[in-house]
């Protein structure tokens, strides 16, 4: 099957899935696109459709010639990003400076593992900046705790209908928006073709389900010594439930009920049959099987692309990004290694993330949000809302939301999608439609205060517990879901 | 002379205490004068920070309210920490990597201190060789070892298989038995140079003509060792090992970056755990108890630091 073929294949699929919770809310009373036709040929052809002049529309919020400083913290690029991103990320700041010239832009970038930490610990002494851009899971936390302003995207000339509605409930705290979706994403599964023909399966075909994914993990192993399937299962490190967490969702699992179509995070589901199938899998991958990295234990996904650019690794799951990822590090290698990745990267192939026992597929819907701080947890006491608005206005505008999520994600703003960019993207990104024909099986995070905890910590310890033996599968989820609820309760360590 | 203990010399016009303390500072203001800014400094720095942990460790912090929202809840903290399991596996985590790493690095460094106070060619660059894990950043030796020790492409697990000694890396540090002492190992690395330069500076105090007149009284030189040599590296033994163990128990960067306390709380220890609670949970208030727990506990080494300073100081007085 070629890219070509795969692409059809999961338009094919998506066609007949229905978009659950990031569709059925009344907010989809005039979306930019149309949202039921949601297909990897729907949006090539909504793609250029429509032309935005970033810089006018901003001008409506605050003009061009206003004076002023705003302070930036945001959860950049890292590690484990291509080459590309860092260019846009330039691009962006460079941009806004030439349309803001009076504008004073103090920017910071922070990596996702380390941006909560530093954040809180500013937040507690008064030293926040006026603007933040966090991950999705980390907003409804500092909104319940009343750190962050009320900000709706009509406070910067979009309106919510603009955005995905799933996107808009990870803003949403108790009736009111407090941010702006930057930009949205859901992973895709990518496989080595090589590895699975050398390995005596079909080098066009990823597994289906889940069980697929054991059974090839251990085909993979067995016949070439080789890891099978990228497992990820640090702690504190976001890469871990953005991997977990579909195959939980999956088997029919979850920690609440997040994955049905109205959540109401009322009851633990940790420790139901379902999520300890989805720990079984996992459990046997690693002690029974041995099929998978051993370091996936202290290990993210950046210590897996090299392992899949070195041809020691089957399958994984990623973003498109990975591809310029391995783009970028094909470039450093040298002699026969630099070969070697070229062989890996001809034969990298990108499928629907596979789907559970019952049918169900699922991704986290994932992405980062932007936020104005109040004043008084803000370094100097003072926000300049004007200058926050310009930058939120530009970094949220079709054209900045799509160019800075050119390869990692999908754009927050729906606007996105219309852009003559939109269509350069789809042309120069192999491997995009995959990952945009996952939107609609999107799961948000719990939109909770506890969810950091819950996802970064809770959920990695179940896994490690599993994993080295420290407990049974069936312990490790009982323990999960009583941390949980002690949680959920106020207590508990 | 009657004066033993080093402290300061008693008032002679007030045997009862309190007015004569008081004139003696009055006696002494110019000198309180000049200490009156390092103290209030201090107060600020560390007095204010103690105070204020200790109170935050009777509070409550749930993720969904702000600090000063918190909710008093007495002694529930330090309950609550004394009857978890992990409490007492991050305990004995934490006794196995200060009582490992303090010992081995004392032994280490005193055994290099020895080898490197006999003069012999290239003494100086072999010197300036070992200091070398003592200066390099914790951070970056961290992420070498992280690496040499990788479980799926780290250097040991590739020599030992291209040697044909295993057929698959060992396990280093994704394994809940043998994280701990994998950690140690690396931290024994790093601090080994620091023993080893306090003992190098003890050993050249120990007096050459005791030690040439234990060899003419036939003495051999294990006894000139044991007997010379080593009870005269007592007290810089003792703070050695006192520096050693307070930092050990302070450790944080090895064990956070290169496991992050996992897998499964197996390398989590007393800091790694204190710093995961508050910025990782934001358990504020149970952090903070632990903060209190482990301050008492520096607080007694610290108080066996300064008795053995106190003792050094009466020595070299000769009293």
């Amino acid at each position: 099957m070629t890219r070509s073929k795969v692409g059809a294949a999961v338009c094919g699929a998506v066609a007949t899935a229905f978009i659950t919770s990031l569709l059925s809310t009344s907010a989809l009373a005039a979306p930019p696109v149309d949202l039921s036709k949601w297909s990897p040929e729907y949006v090539k052809s909504v793609a250029g459709t429509k032309d935005f002049d970033t810089a006018a529309d901003c001008a409506k919020v605050t003009p061009l010639d206003y004076k002023g400083r705003v302070t930036l913290w945001y959860q950049g690029v890292f590690e484990g990003d291509p080459d590309i991103l860092r260019q846009n990320y330039k691009e962006f700041f460079e941009a806004f400076r030439a349309t803001y010239p009076n504008i004073v832009l103090e920017d910071q970038g922070i990596t996702y593992n380390d941006l909560l930490d530093k954040f809180r610990t500013a937040l507690l002494g008064n030293a926040a900046p006026m603007v933040v851009r966090l991950q999705i899971l980390g907003g409804t936390e500092f909104a319940a705790k009343g750190y962050l302003q009320p900000l709706k995207p009509e406070d910067i000339g979009y309106t919510s209908e603009d955005f995905w509605p799933g996107a808009m409930k990870a803003v949403t705290w108790d009736g009111v928006t407090y941010g702006v979706p930057t930009n949205n994403e859901t992973m895709g599964f990518i496989w080595n073709a090589d590895v699975f023909k050398r390995a005596g399966l079909d080098p066009e075909k990823p597994p289906a389900t889940w069980d697929e994914v054991v059974k090839y993990s251990k085909q993979i192993h067995d016949k070439l010594g080789i890891s099978g399937y990228g497992l990820v299962a640090r702690k504190n490190a976001g890469n871990t439930p953005y991997r977990f967490m579909p195959q939980l969702w999956a088997y029919g699992g979850g920690v609440f009920d997040e994955a049905s179509s109205d959540p109401t995070y009322k009851e633990v589901e940790l420790s139901s049959a379902q999520s300890k199938a989805a720990l079984q899998a996992s459990y046997d991958m690693y002690v029974r099987d041995k099929s998978v990295p051993v370091s996936a234990l202290t290990n993210q996904q950046a210590d897996n692309q090299p392992l899949f650019l070195a041809g020691q690794l089957g399958m994984m799951i990623s973003h498109p990004s990975d591809y310029n990822v391995m783009l970028d590090l094909q470039k450093k290698a040298t002699g026969a290694d630099a070969e070697k990745a070229q062989t890996v990267i001809d034969n990298m192939r990108y499928g629907l993330i596979p789907a559970g026992p019952d049918g169900k597929r699922a991704v986290v819907f994932g992405g980062s949000n932007i936020h104005i701080l109040k004043p008084e947890y803000v370094d100097g006491g003072k926000v300049d809302e004007p200058a926050a608005k310009a930058l939120i206005c530009m970094w949220t505008s079709p054209e900045w939301s799509l160019k800075l999520a050119w390869v990692g994600s999908n754009p927050g703003n729906l606007n996105g999608f219309l852009t003559k960019w939109m269509k350069t993207r789809l042309e120069t990104t192999p491997f995009l439609d995959v990952t945009t024909s996952m939107l609609p099986y999107g799961v948000p995070f719990p939109a909770l205060p506890e969810s950091p905890e819950i996802m970064n910590i809770i959920v990695p310890d179940m896994l490690q517990n599993a994993l080295t033996g420290a407990m049974t599968v069936d312990q490790s989820a009982d323990d999960a879901a009583k941390k949980v609820k002690d949680l959920m309760a106020g207590g508990g360590l | 002379m009657t004066t033993a203990t080093g402290r300061a010399e008693p008032s002679r016009t007030s045997p009862r205490g309190e007015p004569g303390a008081l004139r003696a500072m009055w006696q002494h203001r110019v000198d309180y004068a000049y200490v009156l800014p390092s103290i209030v400094v201090m107060l600020i720095v560390i007095a204010y920070p103690i105070y204020y942990t200790i109170d935050l460790s009777f509070y409550k912090t749930p993720p969904s309210l702000q600090l000063r929202d918190k909710i008093f809840v007495g002694m529930e903290n330090y309950t609550a920490i004394l009857s978890s399991d992990v409490f007492w596996r991050v305990t004995w985590n934490t006794v196995v990597w200060t009582f490992g790493s303090t010992v081995f690095s004392f032994m280490l460094g005193f055994g290099a201190a020895l080898a490197l106070h006999r003069d012999f060619f290239g003494r100086g660059v072999m010197r300036a060789i070992l200091i070398i894990p003592w200066v390099i950043s914790a951070v970056a030796a961290s992420y070498i070892w992280k690496w040499i020790y990788h479980s799926d492409f780290g250097v040991i697990g590739a020599v030992l298989v291209g040697l044909g000694i295993t057929s698959r890396p060992p396990n280093f540090i994704d394994n809940v038995d043998t994280v701990l002492p994998a950690l140690i190992v690396v931290n024994i690395w790093r601090e080994f140079p620091f023993a080893m330069i306090m003992m190098m500076a003890g050993l050249q105090t120990v007096p050459d003509q005791l030690l040439r007149a234990a060899k003419v009284d036939g003495a051999n030189a294990w006894q000139r060792f044991w007997h010379v040599t080593f009870p005269h590296l007592s007290s810089v033994s003792t703070v050695t090992v006192l520096l050693l163990a307070v930092s050990n128990f302070n450790s944080f960067i090895i064990p956070w970056i290169m496991t992050g306390g996992g897998p499964s709380n197996a390398s989590h220890i007393w800091i790694t755990h204190i710093y995961e609670l508050a910025f990782g949970r934001q358990r504020w208030g149970v952090a903070s108890a632990y903060s209190v727990l482990l301050f008492l506990i520096l607080m007694a080494l610290g108080y066996f630091y300064v008795r053995a300073l106190g003792g050094n100081e009466s020595k070299d007085r000769g009293t």
